[in-house]
């Protein structure tokens, strides 16, 4: 990063107004993040990815399954070759895309203090991909099943 | 300086080409500037407008005075119409004057100090080379190269670049086309009466692209200026109002190589005064590393504190709380002597003895006399 700005000072300088952050009456006066960088949506300056040099992202891949977002911190005025990507695809257990996901970021001193986030997020994403269940039919009782069962 | 070059983009063939970085990227960004100066700037291109003089006051009214159960408001004189014993003149009436007409002489021009102009314009070309800065002011810049994103010259020399299509293409081999497509596809109609006064559609701000009109020539403004959210400025005459929009800093600058190589010629250094700016020296910052963290944690600054007191077996306050009767690591903290104990298997003691025998035939005897 140039000696004239650092990731404090960007925070300083988009912390009010950023295209990334979204504020509504609705949200009861919660600040959101579009950034895909951001792992539980929120603007703060410990989640948001535009204005930190290692930063950590999880969403869902386009088969299924999730896609693992690093910054490379050497890149930052790079926008192109910025971001590695590494994808788990939906038939690598979730264990297996936990582990891998906490190895490669966590425990490599990379961005430790979002572990937990990272692997909640890659859960939640999982989770959401699973087949919706049908409803079981109705059990008819009283009058209803008494029609039904004549007819 | 930890990133003295950016390498040249050359859209047509491979280029080496690098260029150090000039001394006006270096300069101090302060928002606080740019926003007060822009404020001023954005004031100054308004024209002056007000309701007629003679609005509300083309009637010839006058106050009935007391004694006629009516509130003393001029009224207008006459009869034969309704108009007649109306109320006139004042802001409550109907067809009366507004409160306050506006005027034409009211003061709609700022005098904004030189010296921070220039300050701002190298505060807001500064904040323009960080990407993180780009990003936040929402500009598409996922697909570039490296910012600052310059492009040779060549791609501009002869004129190459007079057509509109010329110089779409020159963009979108650039990196920045992603930019261009989001202006196009953010046009909307703008809300409230700005339809009817010339300003019907609001959309995005796209790349300024920044020339040098000695080498560039100027033919390549009229290719631009056609393609939505796209403006040009020559190197010599940059606007805050183009490179900050809305007061906030990071616009997305596509710089020609000749109008990037004579930043240094206009802006000068810290240093050395500025070859065509009068009086004026790019500031310095007050801070040469403005990277607090990098700061704190450098082996000069953690040399002459203290070290921490109690080292790595200081107490740890808030745990969760463990029983000692079932945790043993816990237990020997409290009882060392938990360690031989439990080694010489000393709790087992009794165990091993084996069961008490009976206490004979003449115990039980007497045990159960009546």
């Amino acid at each position: 990063m140039a000696s004239n700005i650092s990731s404090d000072l960007i925070w300083e300088i988009t912390r009010g107004h950023s295209s990334t952050l979204v504020k509504r009456k609705q949200a009861g006066g919660q600040q959101f993040s579009r950034d895909r960088l951001n792992l539980r949506n929120l603007y703060r300056r410990k989640y948001e990815g535009v204005c930190s040099d290692k930063a950590i992202g999880v969403q869902p891949a386009k088969e299924g399954g999730v896609v693992l977002l690093t910054k490379k911190a050497n890149k930052e005025n790079a926008p192109a070759s910025q971001i590695q990507e590494a994808t788990f695809g939906p038939s690598t257990s979730t264990r297996k895309t936990y582990k891998a996901i906490a190895n490669s970021t966590a425990k490599r001193n990379y961005r430790p203090d979002l572990r937990a986030d990272a692997v909640a997020r890659a859960s939640a994403i999982r989770k959401s991909q699973k087949p919706v269940k049908e409803d079981k039919p109705e059990k008819l009782r009283g009058a209803k099943a008494r029609v039904a069962a004549s007819a | 300086m930890s990133r003295p070059t950016v390498a040249v983009v050359s859209p047509g063939g491979e280029s080496k080409e690098t260029l150090a970085i000039p001394q006006v990227f270096k300069s101090p960004i302060r928002p606080d500037i740019v926003h007060s100066v822009h404020t001023g700037m954005a004031k100054n291109r308004r024209q002056p407008y007000a309701v007629s003089e003679k609005a509300g006051h083309q009637t010839s009214a006058e106050s009935w005075g007391t004694g006629r159960a009516v509130a003393r408001i001029p009224r207008v004189s006459g009869g034969g119409t309704h108009r007649a014993g109306q109320a006139a003149f004042g802001n409550m009436c109907r067809s009366g004057r507004m409160f306050a007409p506006t005027k034409v002489w009211r003061k709609w021009h700022q005098k904004i100090n030189l010296n921070q102009k220039r300050f701002a314009t190298a505060s807001a070309l500064a904040a323009s080379s960080s990407a993180a800065l780009l990003m936040a002011r929402g500009h598409n810049v996922s697909t570039v190269p490296e910012v600052p994103l310059v492009v040779s010259s060549t791609a501009f020399a002869d004129a190459a670049i007079a057509k509109t299509s010329a110089a779409l293409a020159l963009l979108k081999a650039v990196g920045a086309g992603s930019d261009v497509e989001k202006v196009a596809g953010s046009r909307k109609l703008r809300a409230g009466k700005g339809k009817l006064r010339g300003r019907r559609h609001r959309q995005r701000r796209g790349p300024l692209v920044v020339y040098n009109p000695d080498e560039d020539g100027k033919e390549l403004v009229l290719a631009f200026r056609n393609i939505p959210g796209v403006e040009t400025s020559s190197v010599y005459s940059l606007n805050l109002l183009q490179l900050a929009p809305g007061g906030h800093l990071g616009r997305f600058i596509v710089w020609t190589s000749s109008a990037f190589s004579a930043l240094d010629k206009i802006y000068g250094s810290t240093t050395e005064p500025s070859a065509l700016k009068k009086d004026f020296l790019l500031p310095s910052a007050t801070m040469k590393n403005a990277d607090l963290s990098k700061l704190i944690n450098s082996g000069e600054i953690q040399k002459v504190l203290r070290p921490v007191r109690g080292g790595a077996i200081s107490k740890r306050s808030v745990v969760q709380k463990k029983n000692p009767l079932k945790n043993f690591q816990v237990q020997l903290r409290l009882n060392p002597y938990a360690a031989a104990f439990s080694k010489n298997k000393l709790g087992q003691e009794s165990v091993k003895s084996g069961k008490p025998g009976s206490a004979g035939a003449q115990f039980e005897k007497l045990l159960h006399e009546n």
